[in-house]
């Protein structure tokens, strides 16, 4: 299942005094079991294109085609493509509502109308892959959860409607370093073990190049770079000058290389740039 | 699906125009003015008149008319029902029969009733409107505190009520949005918002308006913690860093405002009243 | 006095009447110094917020003391006198912002505090000109990126001209760049204008420009110190649920290596600078 953008333009409050062109010619394809990065500074569109990949918004101009159905097509099933095209928000408390975990991770089987067994299995599936344990959890009150824990149940909801794709918005912020962890690793089973294709949508590098096989760089609307972790790494300074803050990893690299250490490669996490430094230090001293 | 485009009511549209430009109080007088007339009018020509006012006060503003009346859009459903209300409820002083539906009977008088009470909501809301479009939050509660003032001796917590407002005004848009982002939340598990019978999608809207309460109530929880971590005690004792000033402008919109008024107290007390 | 802030044997206890009772601090003994920057870390429950909303009297003591510059700061009397000491800035930027124009909101503090108009004003240009807002002067909140919400709510802080300021997790929901302008101003509130910062955060960037840390865990403290004596231990931080700075963790793979590097560094700058002396 794949999605294809093409020409894609959208404009907030479009025919209000208030009218603001947040993307501007977006073309790019999602392809069927990849994990894709989506990277920019703060208000550089990310959400808004996302939020076309499930038709929670339809386009100004252009179109786009989820599993080759248009969602501007008005014998498109746009509740059926949402089910299939999983959105998981920032803020797992505008998802939770339900008095306890099983409720409210049944809320999208239910609005699929599926039997109450069906239903139940796809509740404790779901539950299992996100690493919180059925029978300590299902009847657990949502309010009496941690932070990392309701984006655990916020994930769970969207995979009980067994998407084949997942748009995860965000979702490690706010979250310590342990927290961060934890959902990073559920969500490397998820594109790995489920074989769900992946879009994650991140303002961190770091993230970025620790998870994904693809990364896209938008900025104020239009997309800047696009390919694979190492080759958008060497576009360090379009980077920087967009606005997105570089791995200190990076920045380290970037100071040495300042005070004549000839590094020539891009690290993508802590054990490369080790690696590295180590390498072109021997180097530099004639060992190899 | 923006939920929040078509919220005008506590939008500030910067401007120059002459209306930008009048001191709040000017302006908080003058729509108190017309709210009270609007609760007095009894018949059509008086509406008229307030129409020509509003068409006056929207283009002497410079605001794009259709933004103007953008906000009616979501109260649409509640208008109709209400004038619907009128046509078969209400008999009034002439019962004269219009028609008749299943076992209700719509009457001249409900007919006339039902318009005249469409037309002082929709006038009530469109001159609100344009009061919030045009002042901005900050300047509106300068002059509601700066009229409220003297209430203070009398005991009444003016300072408190105007914070209360400012706070209620800067979180509307907040909630909006909040409400905007809840929606899509829900829809992208699967709830089909625009389908379905209209109790059927009342029920729907529990998954949202659960999260945005409970929002609303911790924001405003840690509202309440901010403002007490800046000292904030209540009214007494505050200062104030910005002085309103009238100007001539005012001077001028004063006098238009007595002329209207006056004349739309002559249009009440001589014109028949429709119903 | 060199101790602004003194805790002796603090405990709290959420909801102490009732069945669902929460100790969130368990007999904590410690002190901020005048001038520093005190980083309180740990894991989210660990007890850093609350410890830190008893410095300016939001939560009061179950049991033990809190001293602010020598006043109790269980005592009614004294919460006036010690909110204009200690400043608080929040975490979720648009809950502590009222008004919808920045410099109104800047000048809410001032007014509460009962202050002449001119002065008001006075330092409400002082306090965008010291975060390098003046620019937003005129703006709205709802149009500026939650790092700028943060700086706005910093500098209606600031211009109550208070002796500490107390971040309570001020930068976790802003993306990196955000987190940058924050640090950067509160660094150099700190250096060049002598105030008092206390920082809880859980961001190990930002505790490697303190002057001291303290790591809390189920609302006792497990560790305190510099970061510099702290870092050398990572196995013992990781235990904590946290991480280490990242020049950190890497000066550390490459001394495993057989690379002769300090064992306490802490900053990019520091690593690149030692990295070069051994060539």
């Amino acid at each position: 299942m794949s999605i294809i953008v093409e020409n894609l333009c959208f404009s907030y409050k479009k025919g209000t005094p208030f009218e603001k062109k947040v993307l501007h010619d977006i073309s790019l394809t999602v392809e069927d079991g990849e994990f894709l990065a989506l990277i920019g500074p703060t208000q550089s569109g990310k959400t808004t294109l996302a939020q076309h990949f499930n038709a929670l918004l339809i386009p100004h101009c252009g179109r786009v085609m989820v599993n080759e159905a248009d969602t501007q097509d008005p014998n498109t099933d746009l509740v059926a493509l949402r089910l299939q095209v999983g959105y998981v928000f920032q803020n797992p408390d505008y998802q939770l509502f339900a008095p306890t975990v099983g409720e409210d991770i049944a809320f999208g089987p239910l609005n699929q109308k599926l039997p109450r067994t069906v239903i139940n299995d796809r509740v404790s599936e779901a539950m299992k892959i996100v690493n919180l344990v059925p029978e300590i959890f299902l009847n657990r009150d949502i309010y009496a959860l941690s932070g990392g824990q309701k984006r655990r149940v916020a994930i769970a909801g969207v995979l009980a409607c067994q998407p084949q794709i997942m748009i995860l918005d965000d979702i490690t912020a706010g979250l310590d370093p342990r927290g961060r962890d934890e959902i990073l690793a559920v969500i490397r089973r998820l594109h790995r073990e489920q074989n769900i294709t992946i879009i994650l949508i991140s303002n961190s590098m770091d993230e970025a190049a620790e998870m994904a096989d693809r990364i896209i760089v938008m900025n104020q609307g239009q997309i800047t770079l696009e390919g694979k972790a190492r080759a958008i790494f060497s576009h360090l300074d379009l980077l920087r000058s967009i606005g997105l803050e570089l791995p200190e990893s990076m920045n380290l690299v970037q100071q040495l290389q300042e005070r004549g250490l000839a590094i020539s490669s891009v690290p993508l996490n802590l054990d490369e740039t080790i690696d590295l430094i180590a390498g072109s230090f021997r180097k530099g001293q004639g060992t190899t | 699906m923006e939920l929040t485009k078509n919220i005008t009511l506590g939008v500030y549209l910067p401007g120059q125009s002459l209306i930008h430009r009048l001191d709040p109080r000017t302006k908080i007088i003058s729509v108190t003015a017309i709210v009270i007339l609007l609760l007095l009018i009894k018949s059509y020509y008086a509406y008229a008149a307030m129409l020509i006012l509003l068409a006056f006060v929207i283009f002497i503003a410079v605001i794009p008319v259709g933004y103007a009346f953008r906000g009616l859009k979501p109260m649409l459903p509640v208008l109709v029902l209400m004038w619907v209300f009128q046509l078969f409820l209400y008999s009034g002083p002439s019962p004269k029969l219009l028609f008749t539906w299943w076992f209700f009977s719509a009457t001249e008088a409900g007919f006339h009733m039902g318009n005249l009470i469409t037309l002082r909501v929709f006038f009530l809301f469109t001159f609100t409107t344009l009061l919030t479009l045009t002042t901005s939050i900050v300047s509106l509660t300068d002059g509601l505190e700066s009229l409220l003032n003297p209430l203070k001796r009398i005991g009444v917590p003016s300072q408190e009520l105007v914070m209360t407002m400012i706070i209620a005004l800067r979180f509307v848009l907040i909630l909006a949005e909040e409400l905007d982002k809840i929606v899509k939340a829900q829809m992208a598990r699967g709830v089909a918002f625009d389908r379905g019978s209209f109790i059927h999608k009342t029920k729907k809207m529990f998954p949202v308006f659960l999260p945005l309460f409970i929002s609303a109530f911790k924001r405003a929880e840690e509202l309440i913690v901010a403002m007490e971590a800046r000292s904030y005690t209540g009214g007494k004792n505050r200062t104030k860093m910005k002085t309103l000033h009238l100007g001539r402008v005012d001077l001028v919109a004063g006098l238009v405002m007595i002329v209207f008024s006056t004349l739309v107290m002559v249009l009440i007390i001589s014109v028949k009243p429709q119903i | 006095m060199a101790r602004l802030i003194e805790v002796n044997n603090l405990s709290y206890t959420y909801r102490s009447g009732s069945a669902n009772k929460v100790q969130a601090l368990n007999r904590i003994t410690m002190e901020v110094h005048r001038g520093e920057i005190l980083a309180i870390t740990g894991q989210n429950g660990s007890g850093k917020s609350t410890l830190a909303r008893h410095f300016n009297s939001l939560l009061i003591p179950t049991s033990g003391e809190v001293l602010v510059d020598g006043l109790s700061a269980a005592d009614k009397k004294n919460i006036a006198a010690i909110r204009k000491m200690i400043g608080m800035v929040f975490q979720n930027p648009d809950n502590q912002l009222i008004s919808s124009l920045v410099e109104e909101d800047i000048a809410f503090g001032p007014e509460n505090l009962g202050l002449p108009a001119p002065e008001i004003k006075k330092r409400v240009d002082w306090a965008l000109e010291s975060l390098n807002i003046t620019a937003l002067r005129q703006a709205s909140p709802n149009n500026l990126s939650e790092g700028q919400k943060q700086l706005v709510a910093i500098a209606g802080v600031l211009a109550m001209k208070p002796e500490c300021i107390v971040l309570d997790e001020p930068t976790t929901h802003l993306d990196p760049r955000g987190r940058r302008e924050v640090l950067d101003n509160i660094l150099r509130l700190n250096r060049e204008d002598g105030i008092t910062i206390v920082l809880v955060t859980h961001f190990m960037q930002e505790v490697a420009h303190c002057d001291r840390m303290i790591i809390m865990e189920q609302g006792k403290i497990k560790m305190s110190g510099t970061p510099r004596e702290l870092f050398r231990y990572p196995e013992k931080i990781r235990s904590f649920g946290l991480d280490s700075p990242v020049a950190s963790k890497i000066a550390d793979g490459l001394r495993k290596m057989g690379f002769n590097l300090p064992d306490d560094i802490l900053l990019s700058e520091e690593l690149a600078d030692s990295l070069c002396q051994l060539l």
